[in-house]
Formats: structure tokens, sequence, C-alpha cells
């Protein structure tokens, strides 16, 4: 565990802990060790004939003093251990929390939250396991070997004999060797499948209604079964490897006592050596045989963990891709005008740029419609706008400054975003919408729901404001959602609005009059209307209208008609002319 | 409902042996290979004793016997190297099948279940179901039931050895068991109630994290970095506390249980002390006891270990049986009352009859509702949002039966078609097109590798997706991450529109199947499922009026009800309800209002 980050920073905090843990462990070891000389001295007096109804007496309470010293001390330095464990766990989590909100969009949706939930549930917890038993595991095994190789090399036994006997014991560190980075890779195998099928079981729960509709179950059951029978097969093999590992540990205990007791045997045989040392070295070499099947089982469980270990330093060494550059400066005060110059982007790992040349100019306070085909590139370019996915440099100016040198922060405080999907989170409606400021008084937070139309929903519900949605609460129908989600974007009264095809579920009754509350908020201030309706865009300062990630036609409304080009095509599909002209 | 607990487990566990049974000869093996490998342990001592004993005393002629035994003793060593290297291979593979077994058996299960049960339980839980609850069930195999095996033997091998050694002795030491149990029944509310706690906070944070990586753009956007991760500190610190109370428990349980055991030893010399000196028995008697006494306790501080693997085995197996024995409400007919439907010769007539639904006991959402469509008929379904149309055709697919009356598909209740034939029949697209991870290619067939590749670009041609799949990297073999995230809302849609002509329902319904479509790719579509529409009969719900203006007759709902049909032009005509909603869709100005103020939702 030496190399990697997490553990070793565990270590420097808490040391002084988990020396007084290794300290006590080790106390309670030595206690224990006095049992024998107990026992001895109670044979001896038996033997001479010394023994006494006090004898008697002291004895027993010797070995209960013992044996609550041992209790005692072993308990606290197994409490201490075990609650740096879980410290660990908890500031593990912290890190990878406080980490993944510093990670892209790009990268969280690249990687899925089914894999990213068994870092910080699955991998954290073996990690945690492992530090923790291992620890205590360790401590124990070390003690017990220290003490037992030292009275061994006290005992008087010829050291050449003692040295022959330990011999087959060298085995074991080449035994560490080949097995330990086989188990690990393994382990990591395991973890894998593990989380493929985790993500495989959300993705078929999430998807149960199209299986059903299209009665598709057999081939749901048979997908999902072959991530189950990959876990199957990766556990089989690391079950051999760890199973021939554990198991040859105490063969080369064995096979050393095999040594002491043949040539020891000869050589007592031979008067060479007294047969009170020959019992003795047997009965060492069988001691020793407890502590180096521990320090194996120890070695085991931290080649387990060392896997969980390395995806999780590797998952925290990934530098945000999305990040404060050298000398940010915050964006100006009140910025609000908009400039893209020339700008061509590609997604990561895309053949063709979604956007190609865009040059648009937006001054402070305009409205501006972008409408376009699915796929024209209208969410690239907010998403763009938001930093979402970071643009060139130079290629996006906001208050005459180039984004890619502001910092993160000003910018975001500066842009209000709407998306398409209305996502809301588990908490009160009060707080969904007052997600910039959870402080946010009371009145404002209606305000801004009655501008939305969604006030009256709310009211509608038992708790009103503080009604509880998600998982364990309510859940709100499509065009509820979008509407709270519009709440939430128009509270923040940023200087710019981004709405990203914002009341697509909201049926045309609704839509017309939480256009009208728009237009009347966002008087004098920037805002960005991406749509699929003219309807929703027609009262636009500037109307864009993008296709395949380019600008084709841009104007106002009535100069894109007179055009009569593409916008006006639309125009005519969705039936809205007859009114433009009446 | 105390009283219901224990047998409610009883009956888990049976039905979790159950599992275990067609792996009963792996398991009887691999407790065999557990007491070959501890007989080859505990005879390895014997043959020191019988070297110390009776060879060395015979001098240089004993060196051959002394050379065989040693050879004796490998033996043993490599015996019991093979039996416990099998015993734990036998006992996981035994684990693993079963684990993997229950896995399957869950997820059938669950895929079984009708649309009501998802409803009830959200998704992430059913994931924890398949994933983590199985997985504590693989401890129980694998772990507990070795313990109990290898434990419990050795238990009763040590009290058998005390019995034979001195019966009274033995008697006084027996007085432990009832402490043990004591100490057991005092500790056990203690850590049931931190394991449950610490368990219901783990799921929170759980929930917790899920939901923040799915809206962290979100977070990010609205710049709220510092205040999610401050809430995420604060249910993770509960969940700290949680687990430190449950560690204090354990150990304070594990530690009592040890000083039982030290003093129980300090008690036997006492006892035996006494015994010795008025010379009951001689002092190798007490020496044997006192190490038994302590192996005593060796087993049974490895049984109380497993304490908790078994409480989590508890809780998981609880958690399982309630997920198993839910029954699917929408059931399939009885093999004697199915009627044989061919989806190929279903003309496609529909018929609600009087029928009325209720998603929550109480809480009507279509009232006494009659509905009769004709075969290749072309309906159009509007209504504000809370009318009622989704769940209208939610019903015609059979995710939730009606509370009274019946629909019927060719004049047969559709109960008495088997689930598998009405999917075949009813093809429907929602709102919220959903893509599984894979290929294009095979998110439009949904993995059927029957249906050729041509046929699929046939169909994506033909609504017109051929043209943006051509865009994406690798074609129609572009693998989609995470549910098709890299893909707009309306390229979603269209690949499941695709799905549709693949599929070749005879009643289609679209479910607002166009409201995330841009007007160009919606007339696209529109053009295509015209002609998809020929000869089947469509079903189609939508709050843009354009979408069904040519409908053979257009359903207005309100309310679960409906309050009008006919044709565009005969609504208009009739000028009611409809035409209401008519003159709002023309209007951008919002100026008419007013009169439907209220009603939505």
């Amino acid at each position: 565990m030496g190399k990697s980050g997490l553990v070793p920073a565990q270590l420097k905090k808490y040391w002084f802990w988990y020396l007084l843990a290794a300290l006590s462990i080790g106390a309670a070891n030595v206690v224990h060790a006095l049992y024998p000389s107990v026992l001895g001295d109670f044979a001896d007096r038996v033997e001479s004939g010394g023994l006494t109804a006090a004898a008697v007496r002291a004895s027993g309470l010797r070995l209960l003093a013992i044996g609550a010293g041992y209790c005692v001390l072993f308990g606290i330095g197994q409490y201490i251990n075990h609650r740096l464990g879980r410290y660990f766990e908890f500031s593990t989590r912290q890190k990878l929390f406080r980490h993944f909100t510093n990670l892209s969009e790009a990268w969280l949706s690249k990687n899925g939250i089914g894999k990213l939930l068994s870092y910080v549930m699955s991998d954290v917890t073996t990690v945690r396991e492992s530090i923790a038993n291992g620890f205590n595991q360790l401590t124990n095994a070390v003690v017990l070997l220290m003490s037992t190789v030292t009275i061994m090399l006290l005992s008087g036994i010829p050291l050449p004999v003692l040295a022959v006997s330990v011999l087959p014991l060298g085995a074991i560190p080449f035994l560490v060797t080949y097995f330990g980075p086989r188990i690990r890779g393994q382990s990591l195998k395991v973890q894998e499948s593990l989380a493929a099928m985790t993500e495989s079981a959300e993705e078929q729960f999430g998807g149960i209604r199209v299986t059903k509709t299209f009665a598709a179950e057999e081939i749901a059951r048979a997908r999902f079964g072959e991530t189950v029978d990959r876990i199957r097969e990766h556990q089989h093999r690391l079950v051999r490897l760890s199973g021939k590992f554990q198991a040859s540990l105490p063969l080369a205990g064995a096979m050393a006592l095999v040594v002491a007791m043949t040539w020891g045997g000869v050589l007592v045989s031979q008067g060479k050596l007294s047969l009170g040392h020959f019992v003795e070295l047997t009965l060492y070499l069988r001691m020793i045989a407890t502590p180096l099947q521990q320090i194996g089982n120890v070695i085991n469980l931290v080649q387990r963990a060392r896997a969980s270990l390395e995806r999780l330093n590797g998952l925290l060494s990934i530098r945000p891709d999305i990040a404060d550059e050298e000398g940010a400066r915050p964006l100006p005060e009140g910025a609000a005008s908009i400039e893209i110059r020339g700008l061509t982007f590609t997604y990561p790992g895309a053949r063709r740029p979604a956007l190609t040349g865009i040059d648009l100019e937006i001054g402070a306070g305009k409205t501006v419609g972008i409408v376009g085909r699915t796929g024209s590139g209208k969410t690239t370019l907010a998403k763009l706008l938001l930093r979402i996915y970071d643009p060139p440099r130079g290629s996006i100016w906001i208050g005459g400054r180039d984004i890619r040198q502001t910092t993160l922060e000003s910018l975001r405080t500066s842009i209000g975003y709407v998306p398409q999907d209305g996502f809301l989170f588990s908490t009160t409606i009060a707080d969904n919408i007052a997600f910039h400021n959870r402080a946010e008084p009371r009145e404002r937070i209606e305000h801004a729901a009655r501008l939305a139309d969604v006030y009256e929903n709310i009211i509608g519900f038992p708790d009103g404001f503080e009604t509880k949605l998600g998982e364990r609460g309510l859940t709100l129908s499509g065009g509820q959602r979008q509407r709270t989600s519009l709440a939430r974007g128009l509270i923040k009264e940023a200087p710019i609005l981004i709405l990203d095809d914002s009341v697509s579920a909201v049926d045309t009754v609704t839509e017309s009059r939480i256009l009208r509350n728009l237009r009347e908020t966002r008087r004098g201030k920037t805002t960005l209307i991406i749509a699929h309706r003219i309807s929703a865009v027609m009262h636009a300062d500037l109307i864009v209208v993008m296709e395949g990630g380019r600008i084709v036609e841009r104007g106002t409304h009535r100069e894109l008609m007179e055009l009569d080009g593409r916008y006006a095509a639309m125009a005519r599909m969705q039936g809205e002319e007859a009114v433009v002209r009446g | 409902m105390a009283e219901e607990k224990p047998l409610h487990r009883r009956r888990a566990l049976r039905a979790l042996l159950g599992y275990a049974r067609p792996h009963r000869r792996k398991f009887l093996l691999g407790i065999l290979c557990t007491f070959l490998a501890i007989a080859a342990d505990l005879l390895q001592p014997v043959i020191v004793k019988t070297a110390i004993d009776d060879t060395i005393p015979l001098g240089e002629s004993g060196i051959p016997i002394l050379i065989g035994l040693g050879a004796a003793y490998a033996l043993l060593a490599i015996v019991a190297f093979v039996f416990s290297y099998w015993q734990s291979n036998l006992l996981q593979r035994a684990g693993q099948a079963i684990v993997a077994q229950l896995r399957k058996d869950l997820f059938r299960h669950i895929t079984n279940q009708s649309m009501s049960f998802f409803d009830r339980h959200p998704i992430g839980s059913l994931v924890t179901n398949e994933s983590n609850d199985t997985e504590t069930i693989n401890q129980f195999f694998t772990q507990v039931l070795l313990s109990l095996v290898r434990d419990g033997f050795m238990l009763v091998m040590i009290i058998g050895f005390m019995f034979w050694l001195d019966a009274e002795l033995a008697l006084y030491a027996m007085i432990l068991i009832p402490i043990i149990g004591a100490i057991a029944l005092l500790f056990r509310r203690a850590l049931r109630n931190a394991y449950h706690r610490s368990r219901a906070q783990l799921s929170r944070l759980i929930a917790f994290t899920a939901e923040n990586l799915s809206g962290m753009s979100l977070i990010q956007a609205f710049h709220q970095e510092e205040e999610q991760y401050r809430r995420f500190t604060d249910t993770n610190r509960t969940y700290l506390k949680e687990n430190l109370r449950e560690v204090r428990a354990t150990i304070l349980f594990n530690r009592s249980f040890e000083l039982l055991g030290n003093a129980a030893v300090a008690a036997a010399v006492w006892l035996g002390g006494y015994a010795v000196l008025h010379q009951k028995f001689e002092f190798g008697v007490l020496y044997a006891f006192i190490t038994y006494i302590r192996q005593f306790f060796q087993p049974i501080n490895q049984l109380t270990q497993q304490w908790n693997t078994l409480q989590s085995t508890m809780v998981s197996m609880e958690r399982l049986w309630r997920i198993f024995s839910a029954e699917p409400e929408v059931r399939d007919p009885e093999p004697e009352t199915a009627v044989a439907l061919s989806p190929e010769r279903v003309k496609g007539r529909i018929d609600f009859n009087q029928i009325r639904f209720s998603y929550l006991k109480g809480t009507e959402v279509l009232h006494d509702l009659d509905l009769h469509i004709r075969p290749g008929e072309f309906v159009g379904i509007v209504g504000v949002t809370g009318a009622g149309k989704s769940s209208l055709v939610s019903l015609l697919a059979r995710f939730y039966d009606v509370d009274h009356g019946s629909v019927e598909i060719d004049g047969v209740d559709i109960r008495r078609i088997p689930q598998g034939t009405l999917h075949r029949i009813v093809g429907l697209v929602q709102q919220e097109p959903f893509l599984f991870s894979g290929t294009i290619l095979d998110n439009v067939r949904l993995f059927r590798e029957e249906i050729g590749r041509e046929r699929v670009i046939e169909a994506c041609r033909f609504v017109g997706a051929d043209e943006m799949i051509a865009r994406l990297p690798d074609g129609y073999e572009t693998r989609l991450s995470e549910r098709g995230s890299g893909l707009s809302a309306g390229e979603r849609q269209l690949i499941s529109f695709a799905r549709i002509i693949v599929f070749q329902p005879k009643i289609l319904i679209l479910d607002e199947a166009t409201a995330n479509l841009d007007s160009h790719t919606e007339r696209l579509v529109q053009q295509a499922l015209d002609r998809a529409a020929r000869g089947r009969t469509t079903l189609v719900i939508a709050h843009r009026l354009s979408t069904i203006r040519h409908a053979d007759r257009i359903i207005v709902m309100r309310d679960g009800r409906i309050v009008e049909q006919g044709n565009h032009e005969s609504l208009l005509a009739a000028n009611g309800y409809y035409a209401e909603l008519y003159r709002h869709s023309r209007s951008p100005h919002g100026l008419e209002l007013t009169a439907v103020k209220g009603k939505e939702d």
C-alpha cells in the first residue's frame, strides 16, 4: 500500500492513534504471554508439593487479572483501529464527492452513475475493512512472531538446527510475491464485473417500459444474465488463487516441522541434542505457524483492497478537464453582452464538429431566439456558454472578456440556465426553486413560481412549497417539472438567462402565458431562448436559425418571414402564419 | 405484526435454503473436506508425540522409523493443504452459483412485475436488491455456514473431551452456556438497532450521491458545489456516527465474550486447584482441562464474529423475500381461459367498455369511459395535462388493469391475451424515449439478432433517422454511452420510432411522442407515420393540435371523461372545448386564456 496516496495520508494524519493502537494490541499480547508462566508456576508448586489454598486463589486471581487486562487492552486497540477505519471511510467519501463536483459533465456521463457509485460504496468499504482488520491482525501477528523468534533464539537450541528448521519458512516471501499481484489483478476484475452488473440492472429497470412494450423481457434477461455469469467466472478464478495461497502458508510451516522433527530427532537419538530442546523446537515452530497464517490473511486482504485503492487513487488523480485557468479573473459586474467569434467546436471523441464558424453578437439586454432542427447544435451552444464543455480560446466573450479567462464561479453566477430535462432534486419544492441560494425569502420563491405558472399547482399540494419531491415524495408531471425548473432559473435574476427548450412539455395554453411573463420580467436583460416552436421566439430582437452546426439565417421575425427561407417554412409547418399575418 | 415477523423470516430462510438444495453435494463435500482438513491437522501433534515417546528412546536404530514419521507428517500436511483448498473452492463455487441463480431469478421476477410495482419501488432500491443483498447472501453461504459447521464441530469435540477428562468439572463449565446465551440476548437488541440504523443511513447516503451525480451539470451551472458538498457532509457525518455506534456495540459484545472466557479459565484454576489440592485428580488433567476451556471459546468467538454477517443476511433476506412475494398485479391468463390471438391476423378493433381506473384507491382518474375504435382508424386524443390521456393508453398496453369494465381487442378481453402476444400487437412510443447502452443497430432491433441489419437501416431511413446516424462516428455501430446521453432528445426519439417500424405492431400508440421533436423532424416523422399507420389502428396523444388535425376522429378528454368527439371540422363547428383549445394553440399572445385557466393539471 506504500505508494498510494490515500492510505499514507491517513497514516500521517492519525499516526499517533495508530501507534497507540499498535502499542495497546502489542501490550495485550505481552500480557497474554504471561499466561504460561502462571500455569508453569502452579505446576512447579504441585510438583514440589508446595500447593496451598492461598496459592490456588492467588493463581486464579492472577489469571483473572491477566485475562481482564488482555481484554481491555486489546479492546482499546481494536476500537481505535475500527474508529480510524471509519474516519478513513468518511474522509475518502468527502474527497470523492468534492472531486465529482469538479469533474465535467462529459466525464461523468461517460462513466455512468452506477460505476461512480461503486467507487463511493464498495471500493471505499473494501479499503476500510482491509485497513482496520489488516492492522489488527498484522499487529497481532508481528508481536507474536517477534516474541516467538526472540524466545527461540534465547532458548539455547543450537543455531544450525534452528536455521535449517526455519528454512522452509523462507518460501513464504516467494509465495507472497508470486500470488500477491495475481490476486490483486483478479480482484480488480471481480470489482469491475460487479460494477458492470449494477450498471446493467440500473439500465434494464430504467427501461422496463420499453422492454415490456416490445415484449423483449427474455432478451433483457439474457443480457443481464451475461453480466451475472461474468462475475461468477471471475470469482471462481479469484477463489482458486487465494485458496491456493492461503493453504500454502501452513504447508510451509508444516514442512519446517517435518525438517525439525526428522533431523532434530536424528540428532537427539545420536545424543547431540537434548530431548527438552527438541520438544521446545517443535512447540515453537507450531507457535510460529499461527502468525504466519495471519500474515498470509492480511496480505490477501490487502491485495484485494489494493485493487480498490488503485481505482480510488486513479479516480482522485484525474484532473478536472474544466477548471479556472491561471490568472483567470471574474467577469465584470453586470456583464451581459455576448460575443461569439468564429466558434468551431467538436465534442471530445467525435469526428465531426458540432458547431462550425459561429459568429454572433448579442448586445446587453437583448433577447435572442435560436431555432433549428434536432441536432443542429443549439444545446451545444448553451453548454459552451456555461463552460459545461470548454469552447476554444478566444471564441466566446462575455462583457468583453474571453470566458476561458474568467473564473467559473463568476461565469456561472452571471448566467441563469433552464435545461431541457427539468431535473429536480429530492428535497422540497421551495429548496428546488431557491437552488441558487437556499436562503431566498419565501416571497421571492412564490413570485418565481408565479412567473413560471406553477404556483397554482404547488399550493394545491398538501404541503405546498414544503412538499418533498423524489423517490420518497411526490412525483411531478413532465410539465410541472419543467415549470418548476423554469422558476429555479428565473429566481436567479441573472444578467444572462438561457432557456434550452424549457417549455416543450408544457401545453400551448400554459406556454403562451409563461412567455408573456418572461417578456415582462426579462425586459432589459439578456435572454437566449432555444426552442422548436416559432411561437416561443417570434418576439425576440434577433432570431438565429441553425442547421448542421451553422447559422443559416438571422434576422427579426418579420425579416425572416420576408426572406421566405427555412424559418418561413418552419413557421408555415407549424401553422402560425395566419396569426402573424392577421 | 410482531408475531408475523418470525414466520415471515422462517419462510424467507426456507426459500433461501431451497436455493442451496441443488448444491447439496458440493456443500456435503465441502464439509467433508473441512473435517478431513481438521483431522489431518489434529493428527500432526500425535505424530510428534509418537516420535518423542516411542521412537527417539530407541536411539540410532530408530532413525529409519523417524524418517518414516517425517514422511507421514509431510503427507498429512499435504493432505491438509489439498482438503482445505478443496473446501474453500467447493463452498465458494456453491455460494457463487446460488448468488448467480438468485440474481437471475430476482431479475426475472422484477421484470415480470406490472408497472404499478415500478411506481412503488424506486429503481435505486431495486438495484441495491440485485447487487448488495444478493452479495450478502453469498457471504452467508461461504462464511457463516462454514463457520457454523467447522466451529460447531470443534465445540462438540471439545465438550466431549472435557466430559471425558472430568465430568464434574465439565458440568461446572456447562454453566457457561446459559451465561453466553444471556450475553448474546442482552446485546442482540443493541446490535440489531445499531445495524438497522447505520443501514438506513447508508441508503440515504447512496440515494443522495446518486441523485447529485445525475444532477451534477445543474449543480455546476448554478455554482452550488459548496452547498451540495455541505449537505453531503451532513449525510456522511450522520452515517459515520451511526457506524461508530455500531463499532462500539460490536466490540463491547466481542470483548465481553473474551472476558467471560478468561474468567472461566481463572475459575477452572480456582476450582480445579482445590480439586488437585485435595488430590481428587492429577495436575495433568487440570492442565488439559484449562487448555480445552481456552479452546472452547475459540469457536464461540469465531461464531460471534459471524453475528454481523448473519444480521445483514437476515435483513437482506427479508428484503429479497418482500420483493419475491410481490405478485404481479397484471397477470397472464390461465392457460384454459387464454385466447390464442395471432398478432399477424389481428384486425385492430379496440373497445374500452365503461372503464373505471385509479392508480391509488379512492382517486379515480378515468370515470366510466366508453370508447370504440374501428380497425385501421386514426384517432387523436387531446386534452390538457392530467386529463387522463396517458392513463387511457397505458391500459391498452396493460401496464395496469382496469378497476371496472373491460378493454377489448377484436372483441377479446386483453386480460385473456398472454402479455407477450399483446405487446406484439400493441406498440407504444412515449414522450421520453429510453435507449440502452449498446450500438444504434441493437437499440433499434432491441438486441434481437434475428432482425437483419438491412431491416434496421430501412426502418431508420423510413423515419428519417439515417442522416443523423450517418453523422455519428461509427454510424449504426456507434455505441451509445449511458442511455444515449450524447444524443439530443429528438434524436433519441427518432431511434425509438425506428423500433416501431421494425416491430410492426397492429395497433400503434404515440404518447406525446413528437413533443421533443423540432418541426422539421416532426414533419419527417409525421410522413413516415402516415405511411406506417396504413392498415393499422393508430392512437395519437398530442398537445400540439396540428399533429392530429387530420385524424379520422379526435377524442377530447377532460378530467377523466370524453367530453367531445368528431373530426377537426365538426368539432370546430360545434364551437365547444376543442374549439377553445384550438384557438389557444393558434394564439401566441395568450390573450384568451382566462377561459381555461386552472383547468390544466
